[in-house]
């Protein structure tokens, strides 16, 4: 589903990722740990292609790398949900519409929208919340949301960078719960974290750990 | 249908969500469509005045006393063949007195026991020969005809008008040019500042798989809305404008303002213009930056 081949993206300033191979399958939750400036973001962000490599290249689903074309990369982010340790979520407007907007990008029909909103809402437990503004919750509602908001267009994989950064402990072992039991239902989840705690929460994640942008070890 | 509605709803709450930046910009807007049309209504209105003028510049033809009848109507012929001519009448020497006691209040004969006012001809030339170059020409031509006396004319008004006509002209288009640049730059940056506030809505949008389009779109639709609204203030001022000053102060400058349908029409497209290239142009930048 998801696959690095030699990969390297070096950013002018020079820090980046070299010499990256690794492969995620449907089902599969990923953890990509180590210290700040390993490298982990850079490999979220070549999967949902922000960035391209240097060298090398990422195949995601159906989409290549090297041949993907401008137009198409909206179409390959359609299939990818995103969680951020900021939410990323739009305070100008409800969890409701903050969730819908996914599916309106996605061309959703309304009638349809109404019915996949409220379900996935409920199903991270916010479904008495979708009139709030984001500012209006806690941080871990806020990324309930966000991840409500990834999950809406039932992607073939999650990515989430630093999701518990801005999060209690508590609020974090909340959170870690509910993504495995996303994960459980099949969606492939990919984590991006420097706390190492969070992967005793799914003992049987794959671990890839990270240092100065290259992969240290794969378990 | 569903993105149709979707986007265009988007676009009227994006002018309600952005607050105080989309009344900034309706704001600027206003102010820079108010210097335009300003700018319009001054540069116009100094080209009328020079060309008004000059359509009161007229040649005074005067006659022989001895000329008759028969030779008046040749003549008279001969200045309705003549292609420079707009029009020419024929003043007779009764005329000349009646005029004369209209306007000095004195009945000529009661001064002189005769009327010493000669028969004369008042000719209005066409537009483009009201030049001293012109004049001479058709003077030259006229003076051919052996029943005429003199021809005079204000020769320094027509050369001053022709020294300063030039100049009136760079300076009206100028100040025409400042003004619209001044707006296009002031639409630009408040524009550019609505969409920065927004840079947010922007970038989580493509990141959930937004196309360009459909990004853009909305922000077209707030753009343009911000331009009418912005124009329709203008013109607001400029119906206020023209109403104090045509009915309060038409008597100390003896100026009426005159705008018709078409200038408003004018400012309310070129507010639509404004904000659509205005968001256009800022929204492509903005993707451009962030991929």
């Amino acid at each position: 589903m998801i696959s690095f081949e030699n990969v390297t993206a070096i950013f002018p300033r020079g820090a980046g990722v070299k010499d990256i191979n690794l492969r995620v399958n449907s089902g599969d939750f990923v953890f990509i740990i180590g210290p700040s400036g390993a490298g982990k973001s850079t490999i979220l962000r070549l999967i949902y292609m922000d960035i391209f490599p240097d060298k090398g290249k990422v195949k995601v689903y159906r989409y290549d790398s090297s041949k993907i074309k401008e137009k198409e990369i909206p179409l390959l982010r359609r299939k990818i949900g995103m969680i951020f340790q900021d939410f990323r979520l739009l305070n100008d407007r409800n969890v409701y519409q903050n969730v819908a907007l996914s599916l309106y990008v996605s061309h959703v029909k309304t009638r349809e929208i109404k019915t996949r909103v409220y379900e996935v809402l409920n199903s991270v437990g916010l479904g008495h919340r979708v009139h709030y503004k984001p500012d209006e919750l806690s941080g871990g509602e806020q990324q309930r949301v966000a991840i409500a908001r990834a999950l809406v267009k039932s992607p073939i994989v999650l990515l989430a960078d630093e999701p518990t950064g801005n999060l209690d402990p508590k609020v974090s072992a909340e959170l870690m719960i509910l993504l495995k039991k996303i994960n459980k239902e099949g969606t492939a989840i990919v984590m991006a974290t420097h706390n190492y705690k969070l992967i005793d929460y799914i003992p049987d994640a794959r671990i890839i750990q990270m240092d100065k942008g290259r992969i240290i070890s794969i378990s | 249908m569903t993105v149709f509605f979707f986007l265009i709803k988007e676009g009227f709450k994006g002018l309600i969500r952005s607050q105080y930046a989309g009344l900034f910009t309706i704001f600027i807007i206003s102010i820079s469509l108010i210097l335009i049309g300003l700018g319009f209504v001054i540069s116009r209105d100094m080209v009328f005045a020079v060309q008004k003028l000059k359509s009161q510049f007229e040649l005074e033809v005067f006659l022989k006393y001895a000329a008759t009848d028969r030779e008046i109507e040749q003549f008279y012929a001969m200045l309705d063949s003549m292609p420079e001519i707009l029009h020419a009448s024929y003043i007779s020497p009764d005329s000349a007195a009646k005029r004369f006691k209209k306007e000095f209040g004195e009945d000529i004969y009661s001064i002189l026991d005769y009327n010493p006012l000669p028969p004369s001809f008042t000719i209005e030339l066409k537009p483009i020969y009201r030049n001293v170059v012109s004049v001479e020409g058709i003077i030259a031509n006229i003076r051919k005809n052996p029943i005429v006396d003199e021809v005079k004319y204000r020769r320094n008004l027509l050369l001053t008008l022709e020294k300063y006509q030039r100049i009136i002209f760079v300076i009206a288009t100028l100040i025409f040019l400042f003004f619209t640049f001044v707006s296009i730059v002031l639409v630009s940056n408040s524009i550019k500042m609505t969409i920065f506030a927004r840079r947010e809505l922007i970038s989580t949008l493509k990141l959930i798989g937004a196309t360009n389009t459909f990004v853009k779109v909305p922000f077209f639709i707030e753009g343009a809305l911000e331009g009418i609204i912005g124009a329709i203030i203008s013109c607001g001022f400029f119906y206020a404008l023209t109403y104090v000053v045509n009915n309060f102060f038409y008597h100390f400058v003896y100026y009426k303002i005159q705008l018709d349908l078409k200038f408003y029409v004018g400012l309310i497209s070129l507010g639509f213009l404004f904000g659509l290239i205005g968001s256009l142009r800022t929204v492509g930048k903005f993707l451009g930056k962030i991929g």
